[in-house]
């Protein structure tokens, strides 16, 4: 099964470990860069006035990340913060605001948030877009799939001209674009 | 028997006859997935809870232990667990997978050994086996 989730909701969840105990919280989730996955979160103490914390966690830490709270074993899966933000943006980077071009040369919108599939590991499974008028008419936000790698630069990203029929802006029904979207591209091109 | 039946129960010396204070709250580990002592009010002195293998019997009507000597200020693990912070009834219930599945209404334990058999929530009931651990912040059970 899979289990889709907007990054921006994961910021500010609580992490607690399998003790009950409410470790941190999700200040930012940390990209792996062009193949597509979660390297890990920032994050920050808990309660009102806790800053940042020098303790990151790599994904490999996470046990679960569900509806309400990122599950852990324990304190000891974290790792410093420079070296889960350091890995990661070797490999690319933030992608909030790049534009989405297909390749075909059509601009879809600019990114404004991420999808991700958390049931085995963090795979980004698509973008939120703000759309342009070639994709949507009313400026609705709307959800492109993606393949399993991807073209990412510093400023853009180019996905196949297929995800263009893919476009959906309901999450609910998002989880079978995507399937689809990839099944079609394993068949048709090498490059999927 | 469900702790809120428990809750109030007297506590009575079975050497004196005396009332030496009565139930007030449930001290739970939940790793072990049992009660594992009672916090009574009303006790002569300081000395307010009763570890669960002092108690003689946990009956329908009244908890037995042998003399009000029974009773002990708790230290180490037993203290962090028998503090207040740690009660489970009301407590929020989270589960490994990271849901929230409601708040604990009440327990209902086996009065013979303190094994906890489920717990009751706003959200539905949960096998006492679930249980992982309670901390500050949640009570755990595994996801089925």
């Amino acid at each position: 099964m899979t289990v889709l989730m907007r990054v921006t909701e994961v910021s500010g969840r609580p992490v607690v470990t399998l003790h009950g105990d409410d470790v941190a919280q999700v200040r930012d989730v940390v990209y792996g860069g062009g193949n597509g996955e979660v390297a890990g979160f920032t994050l920050s103490g808990r309660g009102l006035l806790a800053g940042p914390l020098k303790q990151g966690l790599p994904w490999s830490g996470v046990r679960a990340l569900g509806r309400d709270a990122v599950i852990i074993d324990d304190e000891s899966v974290f790792r410093p913060r420079d070296d889960v933000v350091a890995r990661a943006q070797a490999r690319g980077g933030d992608v909030f605001g790049s534009q989405v071009l297909t390749d075909a040369g059509l601009e879809l919108g600019e990114v404004v948030d991420v999808v991700i599939d958390v049931d085995a590991y963090a795979d980004v499974v698509g973008y939120e877009i703000d759309p342009t008028e070639a994709v949507s008419k009313d400026n609705k936000r709307v959800l492109i799939p993606l393949p399993d790698t991807l073209a990412v630069s510093g400023e853009r990203l180019i996905v196949p001209a297929s995800a263009v029929d893919f476009v959906t802006d309901d999450l609910a029904g998002f989880g079978a674009a995507v399937e689809e979207f990839r099944a079609r591209l394993s068949q048709t091109g090498p490059e999927a | 028997m469900r702790f809120s039946e428990g809750k109030g129960h007297p506590v009575v010396a079975t050497h004196s006859a005396d009332t030496v204070g009565k139930v007030q709250r449930f001290v739970v580990d939940a790793s072990q997935s049992r009660v594992v002592a009672l916090v009574l009010k009303k006790t002569a002195g300081k000395a307010e809870v009763l570890r669960w293998d002092d108690v003689i019997t946990f009956g329908p009507d009244a908890v037995t232990v042998e003399s009000a000597g029974r009773l002990v200020q708790p230290d180490g693990q037993l203290a962090r667990l028998a503090d207040k912070k740690h009660a489970v009834l009301g407590r929020r219930v989270l589960t490994d997978a990271g849901n929230e599945v409601g708040e604990v209404d009440d327990v209902e334990f086996d009065p013979v050994d303190g094994s906890i058999r489920h717990l009751l929530t706003t959200g539905g009931e949960i096998a006492g086996s679930q249980l992982l651990g309670l901390g500050s912040y949640a009570l755990m059970v595994r996801q089925t």
